[in-house]
């Protein structure tokens, strides 16, 4: 089994999707940490100036008309219908301050959870498409059938198919995770705002980069799940991208509450360590009036990773036993 | 070490097609392939040989019977064997993408074979420097060759090949026999299934004819033939309907075919021109017509209310 493993890696290895799609990864790294540069980048001395400016202008009319507009607006505050707003709500006419004009800071801390978890997503996608050619190549070109004249134990040669898949995928989510992460701390570092990272954010920050290798390797499992069970790669692309499209996106917006047992919030709510989804929710009220709102609801960290868990064990299980019953020709 | 090398008896194969109607492939086939030499598996195309080779090898399940290879249960004690068995079933598959010695690499690692045993596979089967091209870019012939290189991986006691020479050229033909030909007299045993007798008799020292997954027949290739029918001559003649007389009052079955007469039960070809002769009739041309696997087959399933 492990000889069949290293086999099995050095096949991945060799093949030439498995290269494009590290150097699409790579790619995408790159244009990822460029984007987080040009973001956090500060204002040019002009765009500066104007900022000043601004402010200033703001400031001007703030000190010569703040007072009347506060007493104006009190004084249509006092002929609001129930229920009002409140006097501090509707009325507040703050002092303008300089960093209110021009570009916020970046904050290491603020962005670096987001852009994990889009890291996440496309790591994710990039192996399960490598997962489901490496398996679906080898039985749409028939090189399946003259494998298992060498090795005929199938169960073996799915478990070295599936563990050479997910054991790749682990160095190689695990890199371009640190590189996104390095790479965002060395820009904000030198851009934006690093103080008051501390020992325990970069805990937070790699529990996320851990999961998010975890969802990696499982999506390379799920990948040659599916590429076995369809037997090609195609088709195992169109079936996910209908199930996202149809279940993650028109299901998904009919009905909400289904959320929870689709596949991305609970892929969220494991990254992230619970996930927030919207679900609107619509009443009537006693006065006979009817209204919508937009209501957040939260996903636990232990639902998502029961979900995926359970997701896994049952995709692995249907495809050892078709592959174990199967006829191959 | 038993003398035979495969056997099954009662072998039994169902395939439900898309549509949901069931297609026996195999029913009830009892085959011995005796150990060394080589066996020619011959039927008409769809009579379920490759089925009965997939069966043998553990790619597809059998709905019944049993089958031993070198006296062990297959498939239960197949891994037990595998590495004494070399197939090829229809056409060569592997990776097309990968070279031929990739291709070959990942299978020698697999089986544990040592690295240096691929070069040597590849000189054998004068794949050589060709080896370095991807396996998508080799003629019919070179694909051929890489999967007799896989096979040979294993130095296996038992190579099946299922219709080897499958559009190959008339030298590709050749080599190929004569590889099957070598195996046998090294003491190997060669399963070889074709559906062309003439295909397989110059290399076979003994064949099986299946027909619609049965065992019709089956012994040295004199045997099976000589035991199917009687030679038959092609003639032409000026004059049919004279000639056809002639023939008959002797004893001979004689048929039209377009311009000749086909005449079966001559005890010689020269029988028909010596006869033919004394009635001043003369035969511009005669050829015996081989005995060839469809009309022994055709003869062979007469009767069977197939
Ligand atoms: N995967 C399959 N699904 C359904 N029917 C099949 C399948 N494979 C073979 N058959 C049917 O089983 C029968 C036997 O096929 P098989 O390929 O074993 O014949 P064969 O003797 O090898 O023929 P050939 O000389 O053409 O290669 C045929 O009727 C064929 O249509
Ligand atoms: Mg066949």
């Amino acid at each position: 089994m492990i000889r069949l493993t290293k086999v099995e890696l050095r096949r991945l290895t060799a093949r030439r999707l498995t290269i494009v799609g590290l150097a699409g990864l790579f790619v995408i790294t790159v244009m990822l940490l460029t984007a987080t540069w040009f973001n956090a980048r500060p204002l040019s001395t002009v765009e500066q100036q104007r900022a000043q400016q601004q402010f200033e202008l703001a400031h001007k009319d703030w000190v010569d008309n703040a007072a009347v507009n506060r007493q104006q607006c009190e004084a249509d505050w006092k002929t609001q219908p129930d229920p009002k707003p409140t006097l501090e709500d509707m009325c507040a006419y703050p002092e303008p301050k300089l960093e209110d004009f021009g570009k916020p800071k970046t904050v290491f801390a603020e962005i670096m959870p987001d852009l994990l978890q889009g890291s996440s997503y496309f790591l994710a996608f990039a192996a399960f498409l490598i997962g489901a050619s490496f398996i679906g190549a080898e039985f749409s070109s028939g090189a399946i059938g003259n494998w298992l004249t060498f090795e005929p134990r199938r169960l073996r040669v799915y478990g070295s198919k599936l563990l050479a898949a997910a054991t790749g995928f682990v160095p190689i989510a695990a890199v371009t995770l640190a590189i996104v992460l390095l790479g965002t701390f060395l820009i904000v570092d030198r851009l934006g705002d690093t103080a008051g990272v501390t020992g325990h954010t970069w805990g937070d920050l790699s529990a996320i980069g851990g999961r998010a290798v975890v969802t990696t390797a499982l999506a390379a499992v799920l990948g040659c799940v599916v590429g076995l069970l369809l037997r090609h790669t195609a088709a195992a692309i169109g079936v996910v991208m209908a199930y996202l499209v149809l279940a993650e996106g028109v299901f998904a917006a009919f009905l909400e509450k289904a959320q929870p047992w689709l596949v991305r919030v609970n892929f969220d709510a494991f990254v992230r360590h619970d996930a927030q989804y919207y679900v609107t929710e619509c009443k009537s009220g006693n006065d006979g009036s009817y209204g919508c709102e937009s209501v957040v609801k939260t996903l636990t960290f232990e639902h998502g990773a029961w979900y995926l868990a359970t997701l896994a064990v049952v995709m692995v299980l249907i495809g050892g036993w078709v592959f174990h019953r199967r006829d191959v020709n | 070490m038993s003398d035979v090398a495969i056997s099954t008896r009662g072998l039994r194969k169902t395939y439900r097609t898309r549509r949901g109607r069931k297609v026996v492939a195999v029913q009830g086939l009892d085959l011995d392939v005796p150990a060394g030499g080589v066996h020619g598996f011959l039927g008409p195309n769809g009579s379920g040989k490759t089925t009965s080779i997939r069966m043998l090898l553990g790619l597809v399940r059998s709905d019944a019977g049993t089958m031993t290879v070198f006296g062990k249960t297959v498939p239960a004690q197949l891994p037990e064997v595998v590495g004494r068995v070399g197939a090829i079933v229809e056409s060569p598959k592997f990776f097309p993408a990968f070279t031929g010695r990739k291709n070959l690499e990942l299978l020698a690692e697999a089986i544990g074979a040592p690295r240096t045993r691929v070069g040597e596979v590849l000189d054998q089967t004068s794949l050589g420097e060709r080896g370095n091209d991807r396996f998508r870019s080799y003629s019919l012939g070179m694909k051929q060759r890489l999967a007799i290189a896989a096979t040979l991986l294993k130095d296996p006691d038992l190579l099946i090949f299922d219709e080897p020479t499958n559009g190959l050229d008339p030298a590709g033909i050749r080599e190929i026999r004569e590889t099957m030909r070598g195996l046998g007299d090294r003491g190997k045993t060669v399963l070889v299934s074709s559906h062309i007798l003439a295909e397989v008799e110059q290399v076979a020292d003994t064949v099986s004819i299946i027909g619609h997954g049965r065992l019709l027949a089956s012994g040295t290739v004199a045997e099976v033939i000589g035991g199917g029918a009687a030679p038959t001559v092609k003639v032409a003649v000026a004059n049919h309907e004279a000639a056809t007389r002639i023939l008959t009052a002797a004893g001979m079955t004689v048929r039209a075919d377009g311009n000749y007469l086909l005449v079966e039960g001559a005890p010689e070809p020269a029988d028909v021109t010596r006869r033919l002769a004394h009635q001043e009739l003369y035969v511009s041309e005669l050829v015996p017509v081989r005995a060839d696997l469809e009309s022994v087959f055709l003869e062979l399933t007469e009767g069977e209310g197939l």
